[in-house]
């Protein structure tokens, strides 16, 4: 019952969110110096040429009819038209939504793992020589930028070693995986050390808990005090913090996209802004929001279903 | 375009997980480049497929591969050739154009015809969303004469019109198709061309994919039977990576910091192809400092133009010495250029009191152009200005230019013609609509030369004008030239036949794949 009043109450934040969002979105763009329709006809086009053009897409109109437009056709399921391809937003979120998601779901699975293996040898021994060399990797690696990185491994792995593609996402699964190992990697290695961090504090902080006392006093082992009380309870930290790094590569995968050159939602929401085209980058901002709550929701599901407390 | 982030990296463990997944990665093959597949990388975007709605850069050289014109180009000699039209008549006072067109079939096998042709060249001319209608500017009449005839009436004699009828949006369309499914709809995906290509697939923001047009009206082209992939790659580092891992065959716009690089690699063939462009930096004239003559001059003298272009371009491109890119024809190759001279600068600054004025130079964020800014900056410090450098992404300079809300911005531009009458139109004319490329300079004895070098026909006197206009222009500074740039484009050495003409069109079609 509990569940289904969370569900609920997100669904209907989800509502305020969007519409929030959108407002702000909307005057952002619009406010913003530059005009779709010069980007469309090119430089050499007459001043009398593009004011055709922005009253054909409605662009002269004032912002608040604009806007109004905007969200009625919302209510009607339509997210708009993009300006620069005269085809529909949501087509071409279709079109670029997979290949951003795979790479989500292929770092989740190139992070998680590692992960739990080093936060574990970390928390051992807190202070130990194993903790110190991860830490100290981490920490080292903090300065080497995702971009930086990106270019390196293309250059090694890509054009001197031929192992992997350097561009594209490919037909097929396997395919997928080759072409988007690159980009996942430069995106898990960034991302371990900052799981890694949180689920070690996590399990040295468990390590002292009362529970935990409790369970050595009733005679459980130490293996088992591990794997079944301190784990479990150290994990939910973690689980949040990488809801919240999945939301943003979702919506924030732009640099290693750009890098690999991945036909995913960041190239897309790139090449929207900087061709001013309002609905393309309306109709993704829309899309990050949505895909914000919705993981977060995902992840208090699942908290909910590790931690009984939450569902009282 | 930069995005920082601040990121970690850590190895071990990932990187044993690396391994494994590389096993799996190997095993499925590494993607040899498929024998039947031209890919070309390219900054520039298709946005559109209608030939008369853009005049950007990714477009144009689409509409190439997709719209045959009534005239073509030899990609080896430059010389106009007949294309649909196969022969015309000029009448003796040089206002009537006979055309005579082939039994040509569009990429859906319908015959071309006269009505095709006078369709399409109308809605270049007239229709008001045409974004290029100017070298259809003196046209007074298209009309059909017969189905394989037509005729074309102009206002007054003009001396360029044929090679005008050459440039990228003037393909002809297919009428039928455009009235029965509606402009919007017949160019959305995959329009009726007329060219040795047609749409097989096009990704909107990723990718286009072309097939030969088997109705192509020059029998045996394109030569090669592959299919040709337009990739659109903003990150220069990205391109090049995929040109040295054999992903791509061409490069679009090589950085000239990659230039020296890419030489050195066995299967790529670098090139620096000749081009129109012109790299120069507008003034503002419709305010201080620049509307004032005298610091125009000062401004110009100040830049060291040679070093500069040394600086930007590792001395690939020739410093300017005109208002007008160095391969047009009747461009002045003795005019002396104006000179560096620092104490003259601060002598002329100093006689027009703008010393000491700031100057908001605007910049995009690509390579070249900081570059530009930087050095502009530097020399203009140096002679008593104050410059400062506003950063902005292409489509607020187009609006910041275009409003006038700037001093200098310094850019690029090229000419689609070797004839020079629609480069001073766009440069250096006030009255002609473009607001002398947002400089809004203007001149009238310049306006009047660009008109009297339109009607004129006696190629020497056509070149006396033309000199007048760049002695004038350069002298009263209209914009700083800087230097004439090469087209940089690295290719494959598997492509034979391929290059990107001064016009911006890629000889696809006579391009063959090396066994």
């Amino acid at each position: 019952m509990a569940l289904l009043q969370l569900i609920a109450r997100r669904l209907i934040q989800l509502a305020g969110v969007l519409l929030g969002i959108s407002i702000v979105t909307f005057l952002l763009l619009h406010m913003a110096p530059g005009d779709p329709a010069r980007l469309l006809a090119g430089d050499r086009a007459s001043a009398e040429t593009i004011a055709v053009i922005r009253s054909q897409y409605g662009l002269d109109l004032p912002l608040w009819r604009q806007f109004l437009t905007y969200l009625m056709n919302l209510f009607a399921g339509d997210i708009g038209q993009s300006l620069r391809f005269q085809r529909p937003v949501s087509q071409l979120i279709q079109q670029f939504m997979w290949p951003t998601l795979f790479l989500t779901v292929y770092v989740v699975c190139l992070a998680v793992p590692p992960t739990v293996a080093l936060a574990i040898m970390s928390a051992r021994k807190p202070g130990g020589t194993a903790d110190q060399v991860i830490r100290l990797i981490g920490i080292a690696g903090l300065t080497i930028p995702v971009f930086w990185l990106g270019i390196m491994m293309s250059r090694l792995f890509g054009v001197s070693l031929g192992w992997f593609p350097v561009s594209g996402y490919g037909v097929g699964i396997s395919e997928h995986l080759h072409h988007l190992f690159l980009p996942a990697l430069s995106t898990a290695i960034w991302l371990v050390p900052v799981l890694t961090q949180s689920l070690r504090a996590a399990l040295i902080e468990k390590t002292t808990a009362d529970f935990v006392t409790a369970a050595r006093a009733q005679g459980a082992s130490e293996r088992e005090i591990f794997w079944r009380t301190i784990l479990p309870n150290a994990v939910l930290p973690t689980l949040n913090l990488l809801g919240v790094m999945v939301a943003f590569m979702i919506g924030g995968a732009i640099i290693v996209e750009t890098i690999y050159a991945v036909p995913g939602l960041g190239t897309l929401m790139i090449g929207a802004l900087l061709g001013r085209d309002y609905y393309v980058v309306q109709g993704l901002t829309l899309v990050f929001a949505m895909s914000t709550v919705l993981v977060t929701l995902a992840v208090d599901l699942l908290t909910a279903f590790i931690d009984p407390r939450v569902r009282l | 375009m930069n995005f920082w982030s601040s990121s970690r990296a850590r190895a071990s463990g990932a990187a044993m997980r690396g391994v494994a997944l590389l096993a799996i990665g190997l095993g499925s093959a590494v993607p040899a480049l498929a024998a039947d597949v031209i890919r070309i990388v390219s900054p520039y975007q298709t946005t559109t497929l209608d030939p008369m709605r853009s005049a950007a850069a990714g477009n144009i050289e689409t509409y190439g591969q997709l719209y045959s014109r009534l005239l073509r180009r030899d990609p080896e000699s430059g010389a106009l050739g007949p294309a649909l039209a196969e022969s015309w008549d000029i009448s003796a006072d040089g206002l009537t154009y006979t055309f005579h067109l082939r039994d040509a079939q569009f990429s859906d096998g319908s015959p071309v015809t006269a009505n095709d042709v006078a369709f399409s060249l109308e809605r270049i001319r007239s229709d008001k969303k045409s974004a290029y209608p100017a070298p259809l500017g003196a046209v007074e009449s298209v009309t059909a004469a017969d189905p394989k005839t037509v005729v074309v009436k102009l206002k007054s004699a003009f001396a360029p019109f044929l090679g005008n009828l050459e440039i990228w949006n003037m393909g002809i369309v297919s009428k039928a198709d455009v009235e029965k499914q509606g402009e919007e709809k017949a160019f959305s995906t995959a329009p009726v061309t007329s060219g040795p290509y047609a749409v097989k697939e096009w990704k909107p923001n990723e990718k286009l994919v072309l097939e030969p047009n088997p109705h192509y009206w020059r029998k045996g082209y394109p030569k090669s039977d592959a299919n040709v992939e337009f990739i659109e790659i903003a990150s220069p580092e990205t391109r090049v990576a995929m040109l040295k891992a054999g992903e791509v065959d061409v490069m679009r716009y090589v950085p000239w910091a990659q230039i020296d690089d890419l030489k050195t690699v066995e299967n790529i063939d670098m090139r620096l192809e000749p081009s129109t462009t012109i790299y120069m930096t507008l003034l503002n004239h419709k305010r201080e400092p620049f509307s004032n003559l005298k610091a125009r001059q000062a401004a110009a003298y100040a830049i060291d133009n040679k070093a500069l272009a040394k600086a930007v371009t590792r001395g690939y491109a020739e410093p300017a010495n005109t208002t007008l890119p160095g391969s047009i024809d009747f461009h002045d190759n003795e005019y002396p250029g104006i000179p560096y001279d620092p104490a003259k600068a601060k002598e002329l600054l100093a006689e027009s009191g703008m010393v000491g004025h700031e100057v908001k130079i605007l910049a995009t964020a690509a390579a070249t152009e900081q570059q530009m800014a930087l050095l502009l900056q530097a020399q203009w410090q140096a002679i008593g200005l104050k410059p400062v450098i506003v950063n902005v992404d292409g489509g607020a300079w187009w609006d910041s230019t275009g409003k006038g809300d700037y001093d200098a911005a310094a850019n690029w531009w090229y000419n689609e013609t070797p004839d020079p009458d629609l480069a001073v139109r766009w440069a250096v004319c006030g009255s002609c609509g473009s607001n002398s490329y947002n400089t809004f300079y203007e001149n009238p004895k310049v306006d009047e030369l660009v008109e009297q070098g339109t009607t004129e026909t006696d190629t020497a006197k056509r070149a006396e004008i033309y000199k007048e206009i760049q002695k004038i222009t350069t002298e009263e500074v209209a914009q700083i030239p800087l230097y004439y740039a090469p087209n940089a484009v690295a290719y494959s050495k598997r492509l034979e036949g391929i290059k990107l003409t001064p016009s911006l069109q890629w000889t696809l079609e006579d391009t063959s794949i090396a066994k």
